[in-house]
């Protein structure tokens, strides 16, 4: 794993110093590849279509048309277009291979800075499980607390998220932070949040029941200290007993 | 099509074969789970391959019925195999 | 019962078997299945503009029925069938043949698809249909989550609707290898038959898969079998996996039809042929191979690893490389043309617009880190909408190219420009505003209150659509009665045969018999066809009309729609029968067999054409073809219950399983299966020879080997049920172990009925001069017989 996040940092390097403590949330990543991506899909899409609309226009049939009608005899078969030339095809689609190539293997980079999340030392990580269910969401700390409907995390923190479910196939994502992971039932599906202090929307993303639209629940970023004020208020001991009795 | 001699000797290896499966699995101080499952397969498609070729008569058919069969087969393998590597750890 | 009744008459459309009917009967069907997923579709645009006053419109529950019904409805019930409208009524014009190669197969496949509609239309009334979204993922397509009658009968639905097209699939496939004129190499096929071509060879596999996929889902529901219901050893995933590798060829099996037609209208009016033509067939047959390649790209959110991300996401970008080829290849057949802004042309044109546009976005979803965001939003549902919808949207452009063709009248033209342009703006409103409001996740309809603006242009735009299509039905039904009659070729720079016979053609298709001997159509006269005629003429008269076909729908209907309220049988107790269910699955069950009974003893002549192209299956009979493509898919069918079961028992720890049964008895049954295999072989020696004892002694060993095999089975489960009191429904292990077996049997007692009617023929004195039946029947037992091979080692020794 670190052996990857290493190769990826020095692909990422310049971005990892702007964001905080020198790595990105996935947001950012995020928002850097899809403007990348869409900066060459929109000027790729305007050439191809203005191309398209010019060559249409040009060649229309009409009284000085300047194009020409092959040979059109019903019946016929069409050995004739079997050698017509195809460089111009050939290099069209060499440009657009070379576009897309350069692309993925851009976003590729992106990809393994994400799946490798940021390098941080071990204390400083959290560790969050969220359980899906129908229809809401669980969250265990690590101290065995289950808090329902709302996720709370410090600020500026790397939490490691690893997601499942009780029931049926849900998916846990919070779209302004761009984290994203299945919650499959049987399985375990991993990732990872870093965020400002603030309220974020936890929506579910796969179609899981009648209740499926209202199956939401909010991400609580807190302060640093406000956070261990209320961890160290929850404690899993009293509401075992709570629920037992 | 082949002389009753022929399809008959092929039935016998067939069987001879057959056999052979089970006795992969009998002798087990002899042969490790692995290396029995491992020649079991191997016995598994030469069997198939006799029936296929002789009985189905793929050897007097066109060559490209053979490729047919071997397409499904290729599929199936390729989607029990990924789909099960898709849930291992990984390679690294 | 072979003469047709004229066209006036209601009954000629219940018994015909010609391939243009049936095309006319495809797009009269696909085009009400249009408006009824239309229909759903605007109750869903509706549910999105937001609180009407008093609430939503829907309750959740009927939401997600709505999406669940428009996704299944305009995927399978509207876009294929629509596609292969076109298919049944031009391929064979196109290829110069007479009619599909299984005429009353088509018949039959065109009456499953319209039942199964039926099928699905009855599942609203049983306290509601499936609402577990198109893609039906494990474990809410389960009765625990999705508890109403109707979701089984939905999925039953489907099923009988798959049992349909692979019969149609083969028949295609039979059709395009083995009917082609003199003359008419596969390289010289119009582009449109190659599309339909490649999209028969996927549906092969593609196919296949979900018929098992249903299978499995069916008994799952119905006799409490538990493969999706174990999500511990994986079975949500499963799901995943083999409804995606079916799924993934779908999209291109649904948009490959409308490729073709852009081939055939970019041709026709430009008056250019298409530039780089075997490099664009070459592209569509890449495409076509690493459509099976890349299904894991719709999970890379799951937990698969990293390596099979990776290799699938270098796939689904290589797929997109020889999408670009086609793409730039018909925007280069425009250059140097005198280009006709005719209706098909312009939604030929619109269509590659759309395809433009769902391409790029496409790529977008290819790279993962921006999939994992796009995962489960409106970006995924604006994609796929450009493309399937800009697929349909070519076939439309097809509908008004072929419709004097088919009716031998033409549309109003400048109507046709407006509809089409009423009809571009409303789909760019409905489907660009969802890539301003990707956020949304799909298939929510309470989605964040910024977005509202957006959904209400989207649902404006929905309206505005349907209009479109109001025009469009007003357009040709005017057209029918009013349309001034056409010649052959009301289009200038048409090349392809359609266009050589009248419009609509008459019923033979052609007079004489069609050659491309020397580079173009002309035809071999009866008189002048020398030694062929008399091989013509002695197979001679085709028949026409089967009623047959419909009956087997009609009762399989009926029989599924008992199954669907029959919920389970675990095994050892019956719990939750009703007697009008059952009473339902018993008629339904006579019926269904009675008249398949009458479909095989109905003496109905399709004869095969003397002279035709075959490559690459030369020197073979249909009949041979068409068993072999079966049993390709049958393959694929017990490829994907093997998956299952090895998927499962891996994600459970493979050597924590030990067989479930003596190993001897599976022992035993491999012995029997292979003398049986080998007395087959030996009935067609007989056949050959002309023994009539012979033959029937050897084909009734067959069936007594067939019996002891199942008498062996019988002991086996015997005691599974009864002494060790295990079923499918104890757990999973023994769900595999079950059902796979048990469809192994199934096709057992299938193969000893067959061996029973051939006995009876040949007393009867049938095969003693035509031995191809026996042959056939051989290579269906054999194959039986390689699925033990592996069946044995898999749940017996391993
Ligand atoms: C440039 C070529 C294409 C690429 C790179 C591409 C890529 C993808 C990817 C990665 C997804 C998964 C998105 C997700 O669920 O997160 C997807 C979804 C989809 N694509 Fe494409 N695609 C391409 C062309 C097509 C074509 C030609 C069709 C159909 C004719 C198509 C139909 C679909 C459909 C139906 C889905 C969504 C299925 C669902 O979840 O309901 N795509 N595409
Ligand atoms: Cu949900
Ligand atoms: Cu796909």
């Amino acid at each position: 794993m670190h052996r990857t996040t290493e190769t990826v940092n020095a692909v990422f390097q310049p971005m990892a110093h702007a964001g905080q403590e020198g790595w990105q949330a996935q947001a950012e990543v995020f928002w850097e590849v899809f403007s990348v991506f869409a900066a060459v899909g929109i000027l790729v899409g305007v050439v191809v279509v203005a191309y398209m609309m010019y060559n249409v226009y040009k060649y229309r049939d009409s009284e000085d048309a300047s194009g020409e009608v092959e040979s059109v005899e019903v019946g016929e078969l069409p050995r004739d277009a079997m050698s017509k030339k195809s460089k111009k095809l050939f290099v069209s689609l060499a440009l657009s291979a070379v576009i897309v190539i350069v692309l993925v293997v851009y976003a590729y980079t992106a990809l393994l800075y994400v799946e490798a999340g940021p390098e941080v030392e071990e204390d400083a990580e959290m560790h969050v499980h969220v359980e899906g269910y129908q229809f809401g969401w669980d969250f265990e700390y690590e101290n065995g607390h289950v808090e329902a409907g709302t996720m709370r995390i410090p600020e500026n923190t790397v939490v490691r998220v690893t997601v499942t479910s009780r029931d049926v196939w849900h998916n846990f994502g919070i779209s302004e932070l761009r984290v994203k992971a299945d919650s499959i039932p049987g399985q375990t599906a991993e990732t990872w949040i870093s965020a400002e202090e603030g309220e974020y929307l936890i929506e579910c993303f796969e179609l899981c029941g009648d209740a499926h639209s209202q199956m939401v629940a909010t991400l609580d970023v807190m302060e640093e200290d406000e956070f261990e004020e209320w961890y160290e208020g929850t404690n899993p001991e009293d509401e075992t007993e709570e629920a037992e009795g | 099509m082949a002389s009753v001699k022929k399809y008959a000797a092929i039935y016998v290896v067939l069987l001879v074969l057959a056999a052979g499966k089970f006795v992969f699995f009998e002798l087990d101080q002899v042969f490790g789970y692995w290396d029995a499952f491992t020649g079991v397969m191997a016995l598994a498609v030469a069997k198939t391959a006799l029936i296929m070729w002789y009985y189905q008569h793929l050897n007097e058919e066109p060559r490209s019925i053979t490729y047919l069969v071997l397409g499904s087969y290729f599929l199936v393998l390729l989607l029990a195999a990924a789909a099960t590597f898709s849930i291992t750890s990984g390679v690294y | 019962m072979s003469e047709l009744p004229p066209k006036s008459s209601v009954k000629r459309w219940l018994v015909t078997t010609n391939h243009k009917d049936i095309g006319i009967l495809y797009t009269v069907t696909a085009l009400f299945f249009l408006v009824f997923g239309g229909i759903l579709a605007l109750l869903i645009r509706a549910q999105l503009w937001g609180d009407l006053g008093d609430g939503r419109l829907m309750s959740g529950l009927a939401y997600n029925e709505a999406v669940t019904a428009h996704g299944l409805v305009m995927v399978f019930w509207f876009l294929s069938p629509f596609a292969f409208a076109f298919a049944n009524y031009l391929v064979p014009l196109q290829i110069g043949a007479d009619d599909l190669a299984f005429p009353r197969l088509n018949a039959l496949s065109f009456w499953l698809y319209a039942f199964s509609g039926v099928l699905l239309g009855i599942s609203f009334f049983q306290g509601g249909t499936l609402d577990a979204g198109w893609t039906i993922y494990a474990p809410l397509n389960l009765p625990a989550y999705t508890p109403s009658i109707g979701s089984t009968t939905a999925i039953l639905a489907l099923f009988m609707f798959v049992v349909g097209v692979t019969a149609s699939t083969m028949n295609f496939l039979v059709t395009i290898h083995h009917s082609r004129a003199e003359g008419m190499g596969l390289m010289d096929m119009p582009l449109f038959t190659w599309s339909i071509l490649l999209t028969v060879w996927m549906m092969l596999f593609a196919f296949a898969t979900l018929l098992a996929v249903g299978l499995i889902l069916a008994s799952d529901r119905i006799f409490g079998s538990l493969f999706f219901d174990a999500t511990t050893e994986g079975g949500s995933l499963l799901w995943g996996h083999l409804f995606w590798f079916f799924g993934h060829p779908e999209v291109y099996i649904v948009f490959f039809p409308a490729l073709g037609v852009m081939f055939e209208v970019f041709q026709s009016f430009s008056g250019r042929r298409i530039v780089g033509r075997k490099w664009v067939i070459a592209a569509l047959i890449l495409i076509a191979v690493q459509s099976f390649l890349v299904w894991m790209h719709h999970m890379f959110l799951t937990t698969i690893n990293l390596e099979i991300k990776t290799l699938m996401m270098a796939l689904t970008i290589g797929i997109s490389l020889p999408f670009d080829l086609i793409v730039f290849a018909l925007i280069y057949t425009l250059i140097k043309g005198r280009i006709r802004y005719t209706t098909p042309f312009l939604y030929s044109f619109g269509a590659l617009f759309f395809i433009v546009v769902g391409g790029i976005t496409g790529v977008f979803l290819g790279a993962i880190v921006l999939d994992y965001e796009f995962r489960g939003t409106y970006w995924v549902v604006a994609h796929f909408h450009y493309i399937m919808f800009g697929g349909a949207t070519a076939l439309f452009g097809g509908l008004y190219y072929w419709f004097p063709k088919m009716t031998g009248r033409m549309y109003n033209e400048l109507w046709g420009k407006l509809q089409f342009a009423v009809f571009f703006v409303g789909f760019n409103l409905v489907y660009f505003s969802m890539f301003a409001a990707w956020e949304t996740p799909r298939r929510v309809f309470e989605y964040v209150e910024a977005m509202t603006p957006i959904h209400r242009v989207g649902t404006v735009g929905a309206f505005i659509l349907a209009f479109s299509f109001l025009m469009m039905f007003y357009i040709f039904a005017h057209a029918l009665r009013h349309g001034e009659k056409v010649g052959d070729n009301p289009w200038d720079y048409t090349r392809t045969t359609e266009w050589a016979v009248p419009s609509p053609p008459p019923l033979e298709n052609w007079e004489g018999r069609p050659s491309f001997e020397g580079g173009s159509l002309n035809f071999v006269s009866k008189a002048t066809d020398g030694g062929h005629a008399s091989a013509h003429d002695h197979e001679g008269h085709a028949d026409h009309a089967s009623i047959w076909p419909f009956a087997i729908s009609v009762s399989m209907l009926v029989l599924l729609l008992g199954l669907s309220g029959l919920t389970v049988w675990n095994g050892r107790e019956i719990t939750g029968v009703s007697t009008g269910y059952a009473a339902v699955t018993a008629i339904g069950t006579v019926a269904f067999l009675g008249s398949m009974l009458q479909f095989g003893r109905e003496g109905f002549s399709a004869p095969q054409p003397a002279v035709a192209e075959r490559w690459p299956f030369e020197g073979m009979d249909k009949n041979k073809l068409g068993t072999w493509f079966f049993i390709a898919s049958d393959i694929m069918v017990f490829g994907a219950f093997i998956t299952a079961a090895i998927f499962i028992r891996f994600e459970a720890g493979w050597t924590t399983w030990q067989p479930v049964t003596d190993s001897i008895y599976g022992l035993v049954n491999t012995f029997i299966l292979l003398t049986s295999s080998f007395a087959v072989v030996l009935a067609l020696v007989y056949a050959r020879r002309g023994s009539k004892k012979g033959t029937m002694a050897a084909i009734g060993a067959t069936m007594f080997l067939g019996l002891s095999f199942m008498a062996v089975k019988a002991v086996e489960w015997h005691e599974k049920f009864f002494i060790d009191g295990v079923s499918w429904a104890t757990n999973v292990q023994y769900t595999t172990y079950f059902m796979t077996t048990g469809l192994h049997a199934l096709h057992v007692l299938l193969g000893l009925m067959i061996a029973a009617w051939l006995i009876f023929r040949t007393k009867e004195g049938a095969y003693m001069d035509d031995d191809r039946p026996i042959e056939l029947f051989g290579i269906y037992w054999h194959f039986v017989d390689i699925v033990w091979v592996f069946l044995f080692p898999l749940f017996y020794l391993f």
